[in-house]
């Protein structure tokens, strides 16, 4: 029987936890800066680009602690298609693509538990 | 002694995949982008079939897919009526283009400026990348669902497969017809290499070959089954070919002999692509696998490594491959009988 060819180890497979797009991989690092989209449209220089990134961590910063503030609190949310329903979330997966929900009310019932597609949301309000 | 075919196989993907691409030689070697009907394209590293991500936002069957020469943008055509494009460097979706049906195919110009896209709506788009809410230039003329449609020329022209049995070169400024051929049944793929203008079409179980300016006819060469796809080996000294018999055919381009064919697909192949080094070609498949092959086989080169007769790992080598492929096979008959079962189209 012929010899196979040796392999060094099998190809890596998707990561079940994330979508990929590994932000310390070398290429990454290097084409990261253009990848700023509202910097590439006007020539920018470094400190307009530092400055335009202090914003986009602080607004994600906030973003991040609203999440954390809206945990079991009851919110409205307003999807396509003039959908508003109002449920008690409980989390979001890591790339916020699904918000988990118990008691959602929707208008054909009330679903104990369920995932709302982040895409489908346009915006959504609670109480403090 | 000559060595047997190790081919890496890809997984992730759960359901068939349906088309692949590659992107150019870049500073960080070279990607490919593969296109499922999970809707979830993924980005690999070509020369090892690595992951590095999956593109997320498609509601339904993608059905093409490709990569600009530097693989900093990706695009996707969907069964959910639009076409995406994407930054393949953080995997964010940059643009949604809404189309009235299934897209079938997209492709970029060489300078990344214009996106075509082509589906069964039966008209050619061209969209501006850098003016992407002004309405696209439109080209008529196909009678049905349009499989294919490349840039070719230097991008002053358009090169399209469709339903309706015909390849047709379109003039990109003007939008008129150049040439057409038509055939007997469906075109199944088409593959444009720009350096020598060679256009490669498969139906039935025929791979034909085409000067792709002029549309004259090169060659034709039969393979032992149904052909779903097939690609030139950018040397012209080989081309490769996939189809219904889940094997892959490997041709000499000038004899027109077939060479070797290798198994290891669990359902038909439909896309099969030469990477742009030519050294190895990527294969999709129905049983939702990616497959990387070595064109020359034993030859140092991504994840497989030449071992000389002698060497201590060849024997370790050996005995890990015939124990995978003693077990493996019957794992994966195991997966593969009870996911086809399970599975609906």
């Amino acid at each position: 029987m012929r010899p196979h060819v040796s392999v060094l180890r099998l190809p890596r497979g998707p990561d079940p936890n994330g979508r990929g797009f590994d932000p310390n991989s070398p290429r990454f690092i290097a084409l990261c800066p253009t990848t700023i989209s509202a910097s590439t449209e006007t020539g920018t220089d470094s400190v307009q680009i530092r400055e335009e990134q202090r914003a986009r961590s602080v607004l994600r910063e906030s973003f991040l602690r609203t999440l954390i503030a809206m945990t079991n609190k009851q919110v409205q949310f307003h999807m396509y298609e003039r959908v508003k329903v109002e449920a008690k979330f409980g989390a979001s997966d890591i790339d916020v693509l699904n918000f988990q929900v118990s008691e959602l009310h929707t208008p054909i019932g009330v679903q104990k538990e369920a995932l709302l597609r982040c895409q489908d949301v346009i915006s959504y309000s609670f109480d403090l | 002694m000559a060595m047997r075919q190790t081919p890496l196989t890809c997984s992730g993907h759960t359901r068939p995949v349906v088309d692949l691409a590659f992107s150019g030689i870049t500073p960080y070697g070279y990607f490919l982008i593969s296109a499922c009907k999970d809707g979830k394209p993924m980005l690999r590293q070509g020369d090892t079939g690595d992951w590095i991500g999956t593109f997320l936002g498609h509601k339904g069957a993608v059905w093409g897919a490709t990569l600009n020469n530097e693989a900093t943008k990706a695009a996707t055509a969907a069964a959910d009526f639009t076409a995406k494009v994407w930054d393949a460097v953080t995997g964010d979706e940059v643009l949604t283009l809404a189309h009235k049906h299934i897209v079938k195919s997209v492709n970029f110009t060489q300078d990344s400026s214009c996106l075509l896209t082509g589906g069964n709506d039966k008209i050619i788009r061209i969209y501006d990348l850098n003016k992407p809410e002004a309405e696209p230039q439109e080209i008529t003329g196909h009678t049905s669902a349009i499989k294919k449609a490349l840039w070719c020329n230097n991008d002053t022209q358009i090169l399209s497969a469709a339903d309706d049995k015909t390849v047709r070169l379109w003039d990109r400024n003007s939008t008129e017809v150049v040439k057409q051929l038509s055939f007997d049944m469906s075109v199944s793929s088409m593959e444009y290499i720009p350096d020598g203008e060679v256009l490669v079409i498969t139906y039935g179980k025929t791979i034909a070959f085409y000067n792709a300016l002029s549309l004259d006819m090169i060659k034709t060469v039969d393979a032992p089954a149904s052909i779903h796809s097939a690609s030139l080996h950018p040397d012209k000294d080989f081309f490769v070919a996939g189809g219904d018999d889940f094997k892959l055919y490997k041709f000499d381009y000038g004899t027109k002999e077939e060479l070797e064919s290798y198994k290891g697909h669990f359902g038909p192949v439909h896309c099969v692509r030469f990477s742009p080094d030519g050294e190895l070609y990527a294969s999709g498949s129905e049983d939702g696998t990616l497959r990387l092959w070595q064109t020359a086989v034993g030859k140092t080169y991504g994840l497989w490594k030449c071992v000389l007769p002698g060497e201590f790992s060849l024997t370790i080598g050996f005995l890990v491959t015939s124990l995978t492929k003693a077990l493996l096979p019957r794992l994966l008959d195991l997966a593969g009988s009870w996911w086809f079962q399970t599975s609906s189209v």
